[in-house]
């Protein structure tokens, strides 16, 4: 194969690929003129047909931030992000990853609408996200004293914590429902949105900033008697608030495993990284 | 050289999930978008997993890019193994084009012009997905709006051309070759007379958009009495062949596609009928 024969089919695929992402190329010089549509017509339904397809994937991934922003924002919003993000993945499953940085930098005064798109992604990703068997409450039945000096957990690989600024979960859940949003406002408080799969469904739920706290160190490789002692530095009920906090997480399905008592399995912490 | 026909198909999508989990269905084999369930986990391989223990399934590919001059995505490929392994398919099919380059995939199945140079590149790559997957795959002639002034061969040659030098099986899809024909103003017939009816271990059928001048490849309508035709013709000419309805758009309850694939059963019938006529 000569060097020249295989610069032919490249320049094609170049000029095809600049031609659909609005780069000038000279395609139109490489496709056979004659018949009854003209070039620019052939051409012109290869280059609407990628826009349409991955304005169709924004549409269902951030389904919420559409009904929300509405038809003709949402499909301007979408227009402009496909001119700007070409695909760079096989799956349409990751195409709009950075949809909600987009659309902060595109509504620098109503961050309420990123927000609400990083939370439709969030329940998108978890919705086919790694599988992990949940732990039930049983599980710490036989620990001993001195397991929970040790104790650690490892939580399900759908799990992601991310700042909440707004009402954003009542908004979404308000559209969800079918009904008409509340108004966005700014949180008095900082909170956290939980994200994760129990079964087949994405679940959500707002975690206040001890809550939080005592999560993420968990699930950073915190032991348990670490998150108790720095509970306990700030709270009188620490050991009520823990232990409630503990029974939740086991029965929302959010702890898949114990780490660092003997006869567990520490790996599954190291294996499942978020 | 191809495996005996399982029969009658359909495109599992998840609107079906329940139907087919519920009760038997009169559907002989299952084909999945490969790519769908190229996922970590949840319900798209849960439902997978139970359906596939009561239907054979093949896995279609929309983003090989076999004609792509970058190199094949290795990590594409080891996804597309793993899923093979999970699933046992029946066989593994993609398109006879390329969707990208230059790590940008467009979602789409674009033309190649076929020329010495595509049919050398295709064929080394399908060779190379095949000593990776150990096993033939089943490459589709697409639908295509343009043809590019490098071609020198038409498409039904370039696609046998393809599979014999890599020794690869191919997917007959009826609507892409009617689509085709009525926006480049060819002979459907002739170009099903010039295919090597022997390398042709699937047939898809399905529903178009016409825009008067053109036809679009939707797959969001009914398959139309052209493309029925142009199904007994390919019966007649290739015999029994596996047949799949495929819908991807306005997808109608589970009922209304098996009574179109039983017009496919009735027609492959009626034609094998007037082929021993013939012979």
């Amino acid at each position: 194969m000569s060097t020249r024969e295989v610069s032919g089919l490249a320049r094609v695929q170049v000029d095809f690929q600049h031609y659909l992402l609005n780069v000038a190329s000279t395609i139109t010089e490489q496709v056979r003129p004659g018949g009854r549509i003209p070039v620019d017509k052939r051409l012109g339904i290869y280059h609407n047909a990628y826009r349409v397809r991955l304005a169709d994937t924004l549409r269902d991934t951030f389904e919420k931030t559409w009904i929300y922003l509405g038809d003709t924002v949402f499909e301007q919003c979408a227009s402009a992000y496909v001119e700007t993000h070409p695909p760079v993945h096989r799956s349409l499953r990751d195409y709009g990853a950075a949809m909600p940085d987009w659309l902060a930098a595109q509504f620098p005064d109503d961050p309420d609408i990123a927000e609400l798109a990083q939370m439709d992604w969030q329940l998108r990703q978890a919705f086919d996200g790694a599988d992990a068997e949940a732990l039930s409450l049983e599980a710490l039945a036989g620990l001993t004293a001195g397991d929970w000096e040790t104790l650690g957990f490892c939580f399900v690989p759908t799990l992601v914590l991310c700042s909440l600024r707004f009402n954003t979960p009542a908004i979404w859940g308000a559209l969800d429902q079918g009904g008409p949003p509340p108004t966005a406002q700014r949180l008095p408080v900082p909170a956290w949105l939980c994200v994760w799969r129990r079964g087949w469904q994405p679940h959500f739920r707002t975690l206040d900033e001890t809550e939080f706290a005592a999560l993420s160190d968990l699930c950073a490789g915190a032991r348990f008697a670490e998150v108790c002692q720095t509970l306990s530095e700030t709270r009188t009920d620490a050991s009520t608030l823990i232990a409630h906090y503990l029974r939740t997480w086991l029965t929302d399905g959010l702890i898949s495993g114990l780490a660092g008592v003997a006869g567990t399995d520490v790996q599954t912490r190291i294996s499942h990284p978020r | 050289m191809k495996k005996t026909s399982p029969g009658f198909g359909l495109g599992l999508r998840p609107q079906h999930y329940a139907d087919f989990l519920a009760d038997p269905q009169r559907v002989d084999w299952l084909e999945l978008i490969s790519e769908n369930y190229m996922v970590p986990g949840g319900k798209p391989l849960a439902m997978l997993d139970a359906i596939r223990a009561d239907y054979p399934v093949a896995l279609h590919g929309v983003s090989l890019s076999i004609g792509s001059t970058e190199p094949l995505d290795r990590n594409y490929l080891a996804r597309l193994k793993q899923l093979a392994h999970r699933v046992e398919p029946l066989w593994v099919s993609d398109h006879l084009c390329w969707t990208g380059v230059a790590g940008k995939n467009s979602h789409d199945l674009l033309p190649l012009p076929y020329s010495e140079e595509a049919l050398r590149l295709v064929v080394a790559h399908v060779r190379q997905v095949q000593d990776l997957l150990g096993e033939r795959i089943l490459l589709e002639n697409v639908s295509s709006y343009l043809e590019f002034t490098d071609s020198v061969i038409p498409e039904w040659a370039f696609l046998g051309a393809v599979a014999e030098q890599a020794d690869c099986l191919l997917l007959l899809d009826v609507n892409n070759v009617y689509v085709s024909s009525v926006n480049h103003g060819f002979d459907p017939r002739e170009y099903l007379r010039h295919l090597p009816g022997e390398r042709i271990q699937q047939i898809h059928l399905a529903g178009h958009s016409d825009h008067g001048e053109y036809i679009v490849d939707t797959h969001d309508h009914p398959v139309c009495d052209a493309v029925w035709a142009l199904y007994r013709e390919a019966c007649i000419q290739f015999g029994e062949v596996a047949a799949m309805i495929e819908r991807d758009d306005h997808i109608p309850p589970l009922a209304e596609l098996i009574a179109e694939l039983d017009q496919a059963r009735g027609i492959a019938a009626e034609a094998a009928l007037a082929a021993r006529a013939v012979a």
